[in-house]
């Protein structure tokens, strides 16, 4: 016992024969018909890993999670209460109601409280939602939801509105548009016709051999697009050099705020990834692969589904069995190893390190896990020539880089650019300059995680590796561009309470850390002294990148902008 | 036993066998560091979620939990370089914060204020979180989660180690919480008072 918080008055937990004592008929008790209705609705012999697929379930038919269904599904499950209610608990699109308490209203509106969203008057619109006291609906804050070019974002149920204004909120509820809207992308028909899975059906008939294909990814300079810029070729390597059987973890959880490029691709070209992910698997050895997706991401959940069956028809995709995964709102998951706790149906809490998860994975093996957009372009690089990729960069970098641009900008969105590019040529060459009226003042290269450049640092390259001397990194490549209308002390505010939110709350430098310094940064005067302690202990001792990033905002305020204080 | 390794450790040379990790190594040779989530004992896995047992080793980026990283041939690991401390002590600081003070402690001698006294952090500078109730429900037992530091221990003991399965820590963040089956006062939950999670 640590702090001494569960305290036993001495001698009263055993049985005069010293026996374990169960004195109480305790616990919740689980009726029959409860049990009969979880068992029709998750179907025989339920799977420990699909727990998180059962919870949406329950709470897709429901509205809610009740304890009466909770208790009913751990029985069925053989679980342990405790067990099934912590990981319903740890997801924010989960409404655990206990006996006696009312169960949401029908209707729930999320509005995007993330910077983009934020510097396009989100909080105003909170407060006139608010205001307008509509029906049985309830209004929620949310993070991020990956539509930053179109700020600010609300979704009403499923359905996202983008540029959302009061008006077009009540619409959507008052006419119940709550379904996602289903795309219009290259279906498999169309991406057939115009070549695609003809390198995959090479690589079947041995015109290609995995060697080559791994030469070629090594050749392109392919780095991971999911943030962490680990080279692509090296890893599939690494995964394939460890013991069968091996699997892979297709991560699409982009909750890093400010991107959006993997949303794009998969709405616009799907098959792209399918096929690259099929190669991935075939050159590495791979038996399943896992393709999990953010719940902020409906329409993808459904196109993907979709597609992937056709592929399956088609038997392009016989060596490999493909399983796809809901998340259930926790920006978390994005972080491999948290994912993969999360694919195994538990809260996601990241894993100390080593071992790596290309070795220690998925229930324990060897595991691929590959961002959606570095599989997107296996296919261009092996068809092209990796050269056609390695010799995009600029500025001498090498590669493209699908910078997700929000912000005072004129023309945001998903830009495909040389890696290596500086923010003025991504800002005047590709997004149209500054909004009128707006000049410009400073970015976040890589989201909330990347820290905060100031304008006068416009001729870095951006690009893995290169902003570290400033105390930055690029990421995911998410570019947020602020303007002299922005104070960059409200800035690093909404990116502290973004971590403090999506925190796991494993490890106390960032769960403690966080809570504290966003106590401190709300403030009027900040603590230097104290604000920079916390930086360290998050930076130095946090398990993951999450905490070890979340220092940044408050180190680049004191360095860059000390005028804002 | 495997192949023994030679490390060093706050300029020690140490000897170790294949398996142990850095903490163990230490506490055989003496060095004291502070740990608070990690309990030696064997049926106990060992987590690494408290921090306080970070130490320093050349040539990497972020400091190590000791507690699980396992020293390797000609490692440099300082528990007690100025770095290392700062983090161990602000974690101290940290998890201070949210208790109640030690003149109010509901255990004086528990390992957080002997671990604080020794790096000498004895108050906290950070505010606190919103408080905690306790659940008092329980005849044998109480729980007093306002000086919980989310350790896991308790969820381990519970879970693991006697298989009760009773203690679970919900929500996520500085929202993580023990919890009693659906968060139950622990007198109404399943739980047999086995007495395990107060070790
Ligand atoms: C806090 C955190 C969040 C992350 N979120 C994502 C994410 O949303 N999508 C993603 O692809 N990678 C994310 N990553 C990076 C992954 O851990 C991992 O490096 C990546 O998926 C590997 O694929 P790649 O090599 O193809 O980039 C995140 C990392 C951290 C530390
Ligand atoms: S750094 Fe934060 S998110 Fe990562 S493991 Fe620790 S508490 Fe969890
Ligand atoms: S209640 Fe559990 S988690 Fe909290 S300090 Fe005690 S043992 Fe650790
Ligand atoms: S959608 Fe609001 S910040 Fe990304
Ligand atoms: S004792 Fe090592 S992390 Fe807690």
């Amino acid at each position: 016992m640590q702090a001494n918080t569960i305290e036993v008055m001495a001698g009263r937990f055993r049985n005069s024969d010293g026996r374990k004592a169960r004195p109480y008929t305790k616990g919740r008790q689980v009726d029959r018909l409860t049990k009969a209705e979880i068992k029709a609705l998750i179907g025989e012999s339920p799977r420990r890993d699909l727990l998180i697929e059962y919870l949406h379930l329950i709470q897709d038919r429901h509205g809610h999670l009740s304890s009466k269904n909770l208790a009913a599904l751990a029985d069925e499950m053989c679980l342990a209460q405790s067990e099934v209610y912590e990981v319903a608990t740890f997801y924010a699109h989960f409404d655990v109601v206990h006996e006696g308490e009312n169960p949401p209203p029908p209707m729930t509106i999320r509005v995007c409280d993330s910077i983009s969203c934020e510097l396009a008057n989100a909080e105003k619109l909170v407060h006139d939602l608010e205001q307008a006291s509509l029906k049985d609906v309830r209004i929620l804050r949310a993070p991020c939801m990956g539509r930053c070019a179109t700020a600010p974002v609300a979704e009403v149920g499923h359905n996202h509105v983008d540029h959302a204004t009061l008006k077009k909120i009540t619409e959507a509820v008052a006419g119940k548009h709550i379904h996602p809207a289903i795309p219009d992308y290259i279906g498999f028909d169309d991406y057939c016709g115009s070549g695609g899975y003809r390198l995959w059906k090479n690589c079947l008939k041995g015109r290609y051999s995995p060697e080559r294909i791994l030469d070629d990814l090594d050749t392109s300079r392919l780095k991971g697009l999911g943030g962490a810029g680990f080279p692509t070729g090296r890893k599939w390597r690494i995964v394939g050099g460890y013991e069968a059987p091996r699997l892979m973890a297709v991560n699409i959880d982009e909750g890093e705020p400010g991107t959006f490029k993997d949303r794009y691709y998969l709405e616009s070209d799907p098959h792209r990834f399918i096929e690259g992910m099929l190669i991935a698997a075939w050159v590495v050895g791979i038996e399943k692969s896992y393709v999990y997706i953010r719940d902020e991401y409906p329409a993808i959940i459904a196109l993907l589904k979709e597609e992937i069956a056709k592929v399956q028809s088609a038997g392009l995709a016989d060596h490999l069995e493909i399983e796809i995964r809901r998340g259930a709102g926790a920006y978390i998951c994005g972080e491999e190893s948290a994912m993969i706790e999360s694919i195994e149906g538990k809260r996601g809490l990241p894993r100390n390190r080593p071992p790596y998860v290309a070795e220690v994975g998925l229930f324990g093996r060897p595991t691929l896990e590959n961002n959606v957009e570095t599989l997107h372009w296996v296919r261009d690089i092996i068809e092209k020539g990796p050269k056609w990729f390695s010799e995009s960069g600029a500025n001498g970098c090498s590669g493209l880089r699908s910078y997700s641009v929000s912000g005072r900008v004129k023309e945001p969105g998903v830009k495909l650019a040389s890696a290596g590019i500086t923010i003025r040529e991504l800002i005047e060459g590709h997004c149209g300059g500054m909004l009128d009226g707006h000049k410009f003042k400073s970015y976040l290269p890589g989201g909330a995680s990347g820290g905060i450049l100031p304008a006068s640092i416009d001729n870095v390259p951006l690009d893995f590796g290169t902003l570290h001397e400033y105390g930055c990194f690029i990421g995911s490549a998410a570019i947020v561009v602020f303007s002299d209308q922005d104070n960059m002390k409200d800035v690093a505010l909404n990116l502290m309470r973004f971590f403090r939110d999506e925190s796991c709350g494993q490890c106390t430098p960032c769960r403690s850390g966080t809570e504290k310094a966003a106590r401190l940064m709300a403030k009027p005067e900040w603590d230097m002294e104290l604000l920079e302690d916390l930086s360290t202990v998050m930076t130095d001792a946090s398990i993951c990148g999450l905490g070890q990033a979340a220092g940044n905002p408050i180190n680049c305020v004191f360095k860059y902008f000390p005028e804002d204080l | 036993m495997g192949n023994t390794i030679r490390f060093t450790l706050d300029g020690k040379t140490i000897e170790s066998s294949d398996g142990e990790t850095i903490w163990q190594a230490a506490d055989r040779v003496n060095i004291p560091i502070p740990h608070l989530c990690y309990l030696p004992q064997p049926d106990y896995r060992t987590d690494g979620n408290c921090r306080a047992c970070v130490v320093e080793i050349e040539g990497e980026g972020a400091l190590a939990a000791s507690c699980l990283r396992k020293p390797a041939e000609g490692m440099v690991v300082r528990s007690d370089s100025e770095r290392a401390r700062k983090s161990q002590s602000l974690v101290m600081e940290l998890l201070m914060a949210d208790q109640p003070s030690r003149e109010k402690a509901h255990e004086r001698e528990s390992r957080l204020w002997e671990w604080a006294e020794t790096l000498d952090t004895t108050s906290s500078r950070f505010p606190a979180r919103d408080s905690i109730d306790r659940d008092l429900s329980h005849p044998a037992m109480h729980v007093a989660l306002d000086a919980c530091i989310q350790c896991n221990l308790c969820v381990r003991a519970c879970r693991e180690v006697q298989v009760n399965d009773v203690i679970g820590m919900a929500h996520r963040g500085h929202h993580a919480k023990i919890v009693f089956d659906f968060d139950d006062p622990m007198g109404a939950s399943t739980c047999v008072a086995c007495g395990e999670c107060v070790f």
